[in-house]
């Protein structure tokens, strides 16, 4: 009796082992697909849905697909290896090329830092602030934030704040598109062929697949100590991340395409975009929009110079934490601060446009991206690094396709803008 | 003193001067202080080619066959050689003098006589310029300033390989005899900073003793994953090691599975002490005490009582309170050693003790029992159950976390933030 009792019992402990190992590793992917809708990623998709309308969303579509394979690769390299992938580049590539990633990640990582900035100006200015208050105001509440907070507790408030983007896929159902032309967009390539088109469409690239988010995931991975067994249940958390990424991008851009293209609206400032909301929540359209903008901006400007220091000093060998002082880790608290103050320099510059700004930083993450991808095809291919959890045809396949998009778009730009 | 990056992709000649191909590669058999270099690895156009270190000759800007190569045998590397490059360069080593985890950026070789000899790993700032190749450049800028570029080179009798858990990848790291003379505490630094099959490879070969002190260091999550990567009957001897209250925690962080097969598996007493541990809430004081304390009937004379503390040889942290129960168990009071030793020898523990012993339920929430151990300066508490039998203590050093204010802990922040 008790025997049949006890196998009972451990039948459903065993379903719930199940479950909770699950919950234990989810996060990095959400949290990391979370992340991707800061500053450069609601201004971009808003204005490609305000200046395209739905024309550019099949891009979006192969975006999210290359982001999936790509997040998946370097949660695995997290996973098989234990190791960050600035780890990886310099046991593989030597110092020389570790370098070359490096600068290409810390100047992608910088016009980030300075794009959230922005993000935070723009959203407290909505509200009535003024930005030589916001800036330096944000820059002392986030060395405030990383030296004496937990960052658990950080990052939970302002996801909340992030919630309200909740309003982009709920407005996108009262805005009631035109749900043909969407498909039209989604299935149909098109681009136009100004420089103003190109930048718009690498911008969407660069923001739905940073390479910050490779760096970040892969090193999440390793962190929470998800190994070969665990890797499982991590994957379906990466995969369902990414996905959630792009769903967020796709109904933002429907709503901003929905609400500001026929107005023929060109969003040039935070107001702007924050009129796509106003089906939704009319005279709350620009404090919903704010606290969506502001809580993910902060998230990431926090995030952002950390990571960037931690990635950077791993990679060189050179001491790092956050609770060093600056005779320990001379490196990494300098950079940290320097990243933190260039960014908020940035956009006190006075007169500097926001809007554009933003759109900028994210066509450099698209202009630097093929070079971070390229790193982490090698590595992820590589059956010295990885083993038989190398990548299988699918994976090179997607993931070399991601690449190459991003570069022929790169060239692109570069040339139009050079000669045209 | 030549650097590997220095001679490493030189032209490799015949006696002749045709070229046969680069200097890909140097191998070394780990053995001694300094290891002789054996072997060349060249890469020429018909792939590597494996070549005595003796059969060339080192001249400037190439390296010279002292006879042809085309009638030679290659050699071959036994199994134990390391690759200087492939293995070691770019690798992340364990300075042991500063207890903290280095990337090797250039080997140093020299000469001793005669013998071309790996003596050095690099693994400062002036190997990171050298490999970029603007070490000259970095140098008189230094010395615009008035200052030395700076060397930063671990001798190499400090830094030995570890033995390769997967094959091609080898990380070097301190021997084990080495690492073991650290303190428990900068193991488990060093620990965190490495990967995961390294954890593994440190942990199956620390004594016992050593790896459950460090264990006890690490991070909680990090604590779970060594444990589920460990062979089983090793984690369970760990486990075994430890205050029963920090494997409990341990414990409790593993899946139900895996945690009933690791208490199969530990020793009948220090199995029980976990078990019953387990059956508290986390957050409780029974959660967070030990079952370790010293309890003495109190019938017993304070001779008697001294007697059994010399059996016993208790750690220092138990003996600061000594518990008085009755026949079943029940706490009636407690003692300092100190009033022990100066109280007389005959004289009962019930007269001496002090009976007014403030004690928790198994029940209470941890924080209040960090305040009452702050407001009365207390180095432990006891714990008992609703019919006041003894159940554990919980000492200061476990409380000490929740009682440090918000944030002190910001280790956490590296977990994400990277």
């Amino acid at each position: 009796m008790t025997g049949v009792r006890t196998s009972v019992r451990r039948q459903a402990d065993r379903r719930r082992t199940a479950i909770l190992a699950f919950l234990a590793v989810m996060g990095p992917g959400i949290i990391t697909g979370f992340a991707g809708n800061d500053a450069g990623g609601v201004t971009t998709y808003t204005a490609v849905g305000a200046h395209y309308g739905y024309s550019m969303l099949w891009l979006l579509v192969l975006s999210t697909i290359g982001l999936m394979v790509i997040q998946e690769m370097c949660a695995r390299m997290g996973a098989v290896t234990g190791k960050g992938l600035s780890d990886l580049i310099r046991e593989r590539f030597g110092v020389g090329w570790t370098a070359i990633a490096m600068l290409a990640l810390l100047i992608a990582n910088g016009s980030n830092i300075a794009a959230e900035y922005a993000g935070i100006a723009a959203s407290l200015e909505l509200l009535g602030v003024e930005r030589i208050v916001s800036v330096p105001l944000a820059g002392v509440v986030i060395w405030s934030l990383v030296v004496f907070f937990s960052y658990r507790v950080v990052e939970r408030v302002l996801l909340v704040l992030v919630l309200a983007y909740v309003a982009y896929p709920i407005s996108a159902f009262i805005v009631r598109p035109d749900w043909a032309s969407v498909g039209r967009g989604l299935a149909i390539p098109t681009i136009p062929t100004e420089q103003a088109a190109l930048i718009a469409a690498l911008a969407l690239v660069g923001t739905t697949i940073t390479p910050y988010m490779q760096f970040y995931i892969q090193a999440s991975t390793v962190d929470k100590g998800i190994g070969r067994e665990q890797y499982r249940f991590a994957r379906i958390d990466v995969l369902f991340g990414a996905f959630l990424t792009g769903l967020n991008a796709f109904f933002m851009i429907i709503v901003a395409g929905a609400v500001l293209f026929p107005a023929g609206i060109h969003v040039d400032s935070a107001a702007d975009a924050a009129g796509a909301l106003l089906p939704l929540a009319g005279p709350s359209a620009q404090l919903l929009f704010a606290m969506g903008l502001f809580g993910a901006s902060l998230l990431a400007a926090t995030v952002m110079p950390l990571s960037t220091s931690y990635a950077i000093c791993e990679a060189f060998g050179w001491e790092s934490g956050i609770s060093k002082n600056f005779r320990d880790a001379p490196v990494f608290m300098g950079l940290f601060t320097l990243l933190l103050i260039l960014g908020a320099l940035v956009v006190l510059i006075p007169g500097i446009p926001l809007v554009p700004l933003i759109l900028v930083s994210q066509n450099v993450n698209g202009l630097l991206l093929p070079i971070v991808l390229i790193f982490v095809l090698k590595l992820a291919n590589d059956k010295a690094v990885m083993g038989e959890y190398r990548n299988g045809a699918f994976a090179k396949v997607v993931g070399t396709g991601a690449a190459l998009m991003a570069g022929a778009l790169s060239i692109a730009l570069v040339v139009v803008t050079v000669f045209g | 003193m030549p650097y590997l990056s220095e001679i490493q992709h030189r032209k490799v000649i015949e006696p002749n001067g045709t070229e046969i191909g680069t200097l890909k590669d140097l191998a070394v058999v780990p053995v001694g202080q300094f290891p002789a270099i054996q072997w060349a690895i060249l890469a020429t156009g018909d792939g590597e080619r494996i070549i005595k270190w003796s059969d060339m000759a080192q001249e400037i800007g190439h390296l010279r066959m002292r006879t042809r190569s085309d009638g030679m045998v290659d050699a071959t590397l036994p199994p134990e050689a390391l690759r200087l490059s492939r293995d070691l360069l770019d690798k992340q080593i364990v300075d042991t003098h500063g207890a903290k985890v280095v990337r090797v950026n250039d080997l140093q070789l020299s000469d001793v006589d005669g013998q071309m000899r790996l003596v050095g790993a690099d693994v400062g700032l002036r190997g990171l310029l050298r490999r970029i190749g603007a070490e000259n450049l970095a140098e008189k800028i230094f010395g615009l300033a008035g200052r030395k570029l700076p060397r930063g080179i671990i001798p190499w009798h400090l830094v030995e390989p570890l033995d390769a858990a997967s094959g091609a990848h080898v990380r070097v790291a301190v021997p084990r005899s080495k690492l073991a003379l650290l303190h428990p505490a900068d193991i488990a630094d060093i620990v965190e900073e490495m990967a995961a099959d390294e954890r593994r490879a440190v942990f199956e070969q620390l004594d016992v003793e050593t790896a459950a002190e460090a264990l006890s260091e690490i991070e909680p999550e990090m604590q779970a994953a060594i444990v589920s990567d460990l062979d089983q009957e090793r984690a369970a001897d760990i486990l075994e090691e430890m205050a029963p209250d920090e494997a409990a925690d341990l414990l409790q962080d593993l899946s139900e599975e895996r945690r009933e097969e690791l208490v199969e598996l530990m020793e009948k007493d220090e199995a029980q002490d976990v078990e019953e541990l387990l059956t508290y809430d986390e957050d409780s004081a029974g959660g967070i005490m030990t079952t370790d304390l010293i309890s003495i009937p109190a019938e017993f004379t304070t001779q008697q009582a001294i007697e059994r503390l010399r059996e016993l040889q208790p750690d220092p942290q138990l003996t600061y309170y000594l518990y008085v129960v009755d026949g079943q168990g029940r706490l009636d009071g407690v003692i300092s050693l100190r009033d022990l030793v100066v109280a007389k020898p005959d004289a009962k523990l019930s007269e001496v003790m002090d009976p007014h012993v403030l004690k928790v339920d198994a029940m209470t929430p941890k924080e209040d029992v960090a305040a009452l151990i702050a407001k009365y300066d207390l180095l432990a508490l006891p714990v008992v159950d609703a019919r006041r039998k003894l159940l554990g203590t919980v000492t200061v050093d476990d409380v000490v976390e929740i009682m440090m204010p918000r944030g002190w802990k910001k280790r956490s922040l590296r977990s994400i933030a990277r």
